[in-house]
């Protein structure tokens, strides 16, 4: 008995929320309307995703690896990514540059999107700024988990 | 016995210690590079200044013998200072590497920095550009521009291997470490000058990049490819969780025993053990039927298995049972065969497939190429290399344990008579020709899977441990064995015990007190 009523207490409440809210939006697109300039602006729903929001510039989203001039990887395999990374979700394989002043490279770069908690560690690990959060794309899902696993191929372009 | 006091603190310590030492025993650490226990101290770094008193100047630690009533003080603001100078000077020629570096998370240079340093560079010009690739060897690889100059590496070749490949070459700022007309380093015991150095100027092309050393656990374990017994850590990587496969050794590295290799393991023990945990493993158990091969759980092939031992032992006909066994078998694996096979069904069909003996080498390597040949000596087994013509017309019923059985040449006679006997059955970790030939397959733990004990040639009997997981569904050859017994339904009380951690060990010093001197 007290369970239900406790049911319709919630309803009330909700519909209460509901309708403040109107209210208040209303009242304020209403002043507006009658050019009355007031320092809160009524709430407008944004289409999305037909209507995108602009990004903050501290977002983060799909990330990228960066290049070096001669268009190799900017990474040099550190690994250090990888340590930090609370997800476990980068894989690197480092194999020995052909040249002399480069130790280096990483022959795979995995990243395993599934796993992967947009924290941004990673970037802040980086010491060579080789991997980046911020190609603004967040739009990521996917109908398989295979096509969420970047590789080089995908990161570099 | 000379009283010195260090840092305050009275120490009783042996006459002819050196200061370091006495510090050492005492517990107090001492920074050091070119200090190594097993060489003459050369006292070429100057990081283990310390301030004795009474003596105008700061001492070196490493070769300062004691002296009675001698006052040193380890830690004072003098020492540290000085410390911190002979550091800033290396520091001042020494690469930013550390990100790419190999021996990052293990570096002495790094951990004095840490204690001693944390200064900010004073130098403003360019640093000095050395090679980075130098190929001293055919697995090492030297970085001159980490290279601190403590000289480990070319005293190690003049006093342990007497092979004299490296020396120090030029003088001043050109100083550097070379191979005399290009030479590489060939001995037995290269790999040492990777754990050696105490920076990473060596490394070797084996673990060179592969991973980072704070993402491996170690463990403690005994190399198994030869009768000496090398204490050994294992650095093992446990994998990532979506990455089939990633968990894997990387890296063997000697722990220091002086009763048995001291503070060095040889090549062939470094190198081999991470091909033997990673090739050619046996992943599946099959079962071959004639034209048909097909995989089954482990508890249909024991039953199966156990069935047919109990057919024979119905009529009374186990001694049609024989055996091939390895010494890759722990004493524990060995103990419980000869309970099962020659004590609970009166085989006596028993012999030993082992790898070939190699060529000694007179320091660590010894030519019996398996870890546990005295332990089967010792539990009573004759270890006689299987004999066809005495096998094939007694046996029902081949177990073979380890794939060396292929390995003895029988001029490939070993095939046609194996398929002479009716039932085969093969437990392995590794793969070969036999697994063909054999009616079941069944894949069990390599050295580095399973706990147990080891007897080396000595006599000594040392722990391994479980340290690795395989990818695949091994299962170590003491609990087959032990599941077999109780699929036979062989003295169930006894065996049933047996099956909790340590058991089988226990059981086996009980009966043979030998085993029972673990170190
Ligand atoms: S954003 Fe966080 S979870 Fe994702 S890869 Fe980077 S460190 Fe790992
Ligand atoms: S931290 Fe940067 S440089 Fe290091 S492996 Fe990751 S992406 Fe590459
Ligand atoms: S040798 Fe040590 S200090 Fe030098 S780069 Fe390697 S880890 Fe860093
Ligand atoms: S290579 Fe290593 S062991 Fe040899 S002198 Fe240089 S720092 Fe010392
Ligand atoms: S350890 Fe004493 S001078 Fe190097």
């Amino acid at each position: 008995m007290l369970k239900a009523l406790g049911y319709f207490v919630e309803l009330l409440r909700g519909i209460w929320i509901t309708t403040r809210h109107f209210v208040v939006n209303m009242w304020f697109h209403t002043l507006n309307l009658f050019g009355i300039k007031t320092k809160r602006k009524g709430a407008v729903t944004i289409q999305y995703p037909e209507q995108k929001k602009d990004l903050a510039a501290r977002h983060r989203s799909l990330h990228r690896l960066m290049k070096r001039e001669d268009g190799k990887p900017r990474c040099v395999a550190c690994m250090l990514c990888v340590t930090v990374c609370p997800s476990e979700c980068i894989v690197i394989e480092a194999t020995e540059d052909p040249d002399p002043e480069i130790q280096k490279y990483p022959s795979t770069f995995v990243i395993d999107l599934n796993r992967c908690c947009f924290c941004g560690f990673c970037v802040e690990a980086c010491p060579e700024d080789a991997i980046r959060m911020d190609t603004a794309k967040i739009d990521l899902a996917q109908t398989s988990h295979d096509a969420l696993i970047f590789g080089l191929d995908k990161l570099l372009k | 016995m000379a009283k010195i006091f260090l840092d305050g603190k009275p120490v009783e310590v042996a006459e002819g210690t050196t200061v370091f030492k006495a510090a050492q025993q005492a517990g107090i650490a001492i920074p050091h590079f070119c200090y190594h226990p097993a060489f003459v101290p050369e006292g070429s770094c100057r990081l283990c200044l310390v301030e004795i008193e009474g003596s105008p100047k700061l001492e070196l630690s490493c070769s300062t013998v004691v002296r009675e009533g001698m006052k040193v003080s380890t830690q004072s603001p003098t020492v540290r200072e000085a410390r911190r100078g002979v550091l800033e000077f290396i520091l001042a020629e020494h690469p930013l590497d550390c990100p790419i570096c190999d021996k990052a998370g293990e570096c002495k240079l790094q951990d004095y920095y840490q204690d001693y340093g944390l200064t900010e560079s004073v130098f403003r010009e360019f640093k000095e550009k050395r090679e980075k690739k130098v190929r001293i060897g055919d697995k090492l690889i030297l970085d001159r521009e980490r290279c601190v100059l403590c000289t480990r590496c070319v005293r190690f070749l003049a006093e342990i291997t007497k092979t004299h490949e490296l020396g120090l070459f030029e003088r001043g700022i050109h100083a550097e470490i070379g191979g005399y007309e290009n030479e590489p380093v060939r001995n037995g015991y290269s790999g040492n000058l990777v754990d050696l150095c105490p920076v990473g100027a060596i490394t070797d092309t084996d673990f060179r990049f592969k991973t980072r050393p704070w993402f491996l656990t170690k463990g403690e374990s005994i190399c198994p490819l030869c009768s000496r017994g090398c204490n050994i850590y294992i650095d093992y990587h446990p994998g990532f969780p979506r990455v089939p496969g990633s968990a894997k050794v990387y890296r063997i590295r000697p722990r220091t025993n002086d009763a048995v290799n001291g503070p060095w393991i040889c090549d062939h023990g470094r190198y081999g053990f991470i091909d033997l945990q990673q090739k050619n493993r046996c992943q599946t158990l099959v079962w071959n039927k004639g034209e048909r091969t097909a995989e089954w759980s482990w508890d249909k092939v024991l039953i199966t298995i156990g069935e047919r031992v109990k057919a024979l032992r119905e009529n009374g006909k186990t001694n049609r049972i024989s055996l091939i066994l390895t010494t890759w078998l722990t004493n524990e694996e060995l103990f419980l065969i000869k309970k099962i096979f020659k004590d609970g069904l009166g085989v006596r069909n028993v012999f030993f497939a082992d790898p070939a003996p190699g060529p000694e080498d007179g320091f660590l390597l010894r030519s019996e190429r398996t870890p546990n040949r005295r332990g089967a000596r010792e539990m009573g087994f004759d270890l006689k290399a299987p004999d066809l013509n005495a096998l094939v017309p007694d046996t029902d019923i081949l177990f073979i344990f380890g794939p060396h059985f292929a390995g003895i040449s029988h001029d490939g006679a070993w095939k046609p008579a194996l398929e002479k006997i009716p039932v085969k059955i093969l437990v392995t970790s590794h793969l070969n020709e036999l697994a063909s030939t054999a009616d079941f397959v069944l894949p069990a733990a390599f050295l580095a899977e399973k706990n147990g004990t080891l007897t080396n040639a000595d006599g000594r009997v040392q722990k391994i441990a479980a340290i690795a997981r395989a990818c695949f569904d091994i299962r170590p050859e003491s609990q087959i064995l032990l599941d077999l017994a109780r699929e036979i339904r062989l003295d169930d009380s006894y065996f049933g015990a047996l099956s909790a951690p340590e058991a089988v060990h226990h059981e086996l010093v009980k009966e043979i007190p030998f085993f029972g001197a673990l170190p």
